[in-house]
């Protein structure tokens, strides 16, 4: 058996590679960032992220392209399209166990991905649904035309949105940060640990998960935005739970209970899942697909064994495997 | 004295000892299978009166405190919070009309440090709204100040001021039920429900907690009922005893009396020796 033949770095030395990389990083810190808040500050096990972006990437695609609404109107419309799904679906599904909640979740993101599929009319079903970012495209070479201004004579295709995709995931990661440390984040953080001692001192726990799932559908929403602005088109192969999967793995890298564990987790994540398809190993590319995923559970294994609170995460705030 | 300043930051009493029950329950039952954990319990608390609820295991002590707080839902029943009705009211809504519990089991958030543990606990803090981080931040920046304060002030009362920015994790058994007692402080309750407040705490600090329980009662007018097996703390430091026996009160009464109430000697001890002859340890 032979081993790794040929291993080229070309690729990281090659600004478009990073700049790829870092969109779906920066997507993935926006998706994760949800899971964070609700994981690792609430103790609500969300399963269904993937649902919740595809309700913000799906309305906010049908909203343009099926009833002629202005990207920028079409966006927040989108977001609160999203919160009122997660409001939808945590409101029953929240008075349940820890576990039932997450079975709910996933149902209700596969409900979601599943008519999507179905409901050609208007989501175009695998055929996919294009034509809603013409907005987004004036606004990517607005900000080329000023990358020109400063100085960069040819800037990467892909940068302008590398760079809203990061400004927006570090403005979540600052907000959250801020949230967290603040009497609202100590009683999230309560709920997380005991929801009935947090009763028991008067906290209406019920509307402080709600809330942690709204703003969870809101990060989803954005993921999705940014998922359908890189991909051109919407199609429900990229709203599969495994992009749930995938944040949990980013979530677990970084570390709970740590927001810029995420970014970091997502920058790791991304780097192994992207860098090795450079490997070039003698067999199918299908299997070699397989094989990255491999790498990455072998990361997590080890991960798990030598550093179970992730990156950045606090040892004493384990909030899973105790 | 420290507990001198914890007094000084809180509202002056209202009139002590008026004979005024300050909950009344009645004809409560809750059931868990064909079992009738809380059978019909009844009785009053009066208003400023330390009150110890007794009666042999699986009596429905617990349970009763549950069902009065708003964890269980009471099947019937009603119970009477400062002349309000509050049965089936969720737990957070009878926690902030002043009557607060503890647990038998700590719930001490052990993830949190010991100092948030006590400012979670605190009522009327604006930043635990999410739009109000944005649009009160000098509010909530100034009722954290407050907060901050008091909670630390208490830490010492207890001896836990060392410990502040320590993880509750790392307390000990005692020490834990001592934070959560703190705890229910903070949020300034009318009335307190112990669940065995004293178990698992060494003698000197449970004596410092029974000390500070009477002192709240008579410089704020507190109202305290709560669940006890040691028999010594029963009959020293309680101004009435209710005693239950399979879901319902058997007797109640003065300490005096209760403890030579053949009833409770039967139910109690299954007969033989009065009670608190010979405290349990």
């Amino acid at each position: 058996m032979t081993l790794p033949l040929g291993v080229t770095f070309e690729a990281f030395t090659d600004f478009g590679f990073w700049t790829s990389v870092g969109i779906l990083a920066g997507t993935y810190v926006l998706f994760t960032l949800g899971l964070q808040l609700n994981v690792g500050y609430t103790g609500i096990v969300n399963f269904g992220q993937a649902g919740f972006m595809a309700i913000g990437a799906y309305a906010m695609g049908v909203l343009v392209v099926k009833a002629d609404w202005s990207f920028w109107l079409a966006l927040p419309t989108a977001v609160f399209i999203a919160i009122g799904f997660g409001l939808l679906v945590g409101l029953p599904s929240l008075r349940l166990r820890a576990d039932y909640f997450a079975i709910a979740t996933i149902a209700a993101a596969e409900i979601v991905r599943i008519t999507a599929l179905n409901l050609r009319d208007v989501t175009g079903g695998n055929q996919g649904l294009f034509g809603f970012d013409d907005s987004w495209n004036n606004l990517a070479d607005q900000i080329e035309s000023w990358l020109v201004s400063l100085g960069w004579s040819d800037p990467e295709q892909l940068f302008p949105l590398f760079l809203v995709v990061w400004v927006t995931a570090l403005i979540a990661t600052v907000l959250l940060n801020f949230a967290t440390k603040s009497p609202w984040g100590r009683v999230l953080r309560a709920v997380r640990e005991d929801e009935d001692a947090a009763r028991a001192l008067g906290k209406n726990t019920l509307a402080y998960k709600l809330q942690s799932l709204a703003i969870a559908s809101t990060l989803g929403a954005l993921a999705g935005f940014f998922v359908a602005i890189n991909l051109n088109f919407l199609t429900p192969e990229a709203f599969l739970p495994a992009f749930t999967f995938i944040g949990y793995a980013v979530l677990v890298l970084g570390g709970l209970a740590s927001y810029w564990g995420v970014a970091a987790g997502a920058i790791v994540m991304w780097t192994i899942l992207e860098g090795t398809r450079f490997i070039d190993l003698p067999i199918s590319a299908e299997r070699e697909a397989a094989v990255r995923f491999m790498i990455v559970g072998l990361v997590l294994i080890l991960l798990m064994a030598f550093r179970p609170q992730g990156m950045f995460g606090k040892k004493e705030e384990m909030v899973l495997g105790d | 004295m420290t507990d001198g300043a914890v007094a000084e930051t809180i509202p002056e009493a209202p009139p002590a000892g008026d004979g005024q029950p300050i909950l009344a329950i009645d004809g409560l039952l809750k059931h868990f299978g064909g079992i009738a954990a809380v059978n019909g319990a009844a009785f009053d608390v009066e208003r400023n009166s330390v009150t110890a609820l007794i009666g042999p295991n699986g009596a429905g002590k617990t349970t009763l405190f549950n069902v009065i707080t708003g964890f269980y839902r009471a099947e019937r029943g009603s119970v009477l919070f400062q002349d309000q009705q509050i049965v089936r009211r969720p737990p957070h809504v009878v926690a902030r009309l002043g009557m607060v519990r503890t647990f038998q089991i700590t719930k001490a958030l052990a993830k949190m440090p010991v100092i948030d543990n006590m400012m979670l606990a605190a009522p009327a803090q604006p930043g635990e709204r999410l739009y109000n981080l944005v649009l009160r931040p000098a509010a909530t920046r100034a009722r954290e100040r407050e907060v901050r304060e008091r909670a630390e002030e208490l830490l010492e009362v207890f001896q836990l001021g060392k410990l502040a920015d320590e993880y509750a994790g790392v307390l000990s058994g005692g020490q834990r039920k001592l934070l959560e007692f703190a705890r229910a402080l903070m949020t300034e309750p009318t009335m307190l429900l112990l669940d065995e407040p004293m178990a698992g705490i060494n003698p000197t600090l449970g004596g410092r907690l029974l000390e500070h329980m009477q002192r709240l009662r008579s410089e704020r007018g507190m109202t305290f009922l709560f669940i006890e097996h040691d028999m010594e703390v029963v009959m020293g430091h309680s101004d009435k005893v209710i005693v239950m026996a399979e879901g319902r009160v058997i007797a109640q009464g003065a300490p005096d009396e209760v403890r030579r109430d053949q009833r409770v000697i039967d139910a109690y001890l299954g007969g033989g020796a009065a009670i608190g002859s010979e405290p349990p340890r």
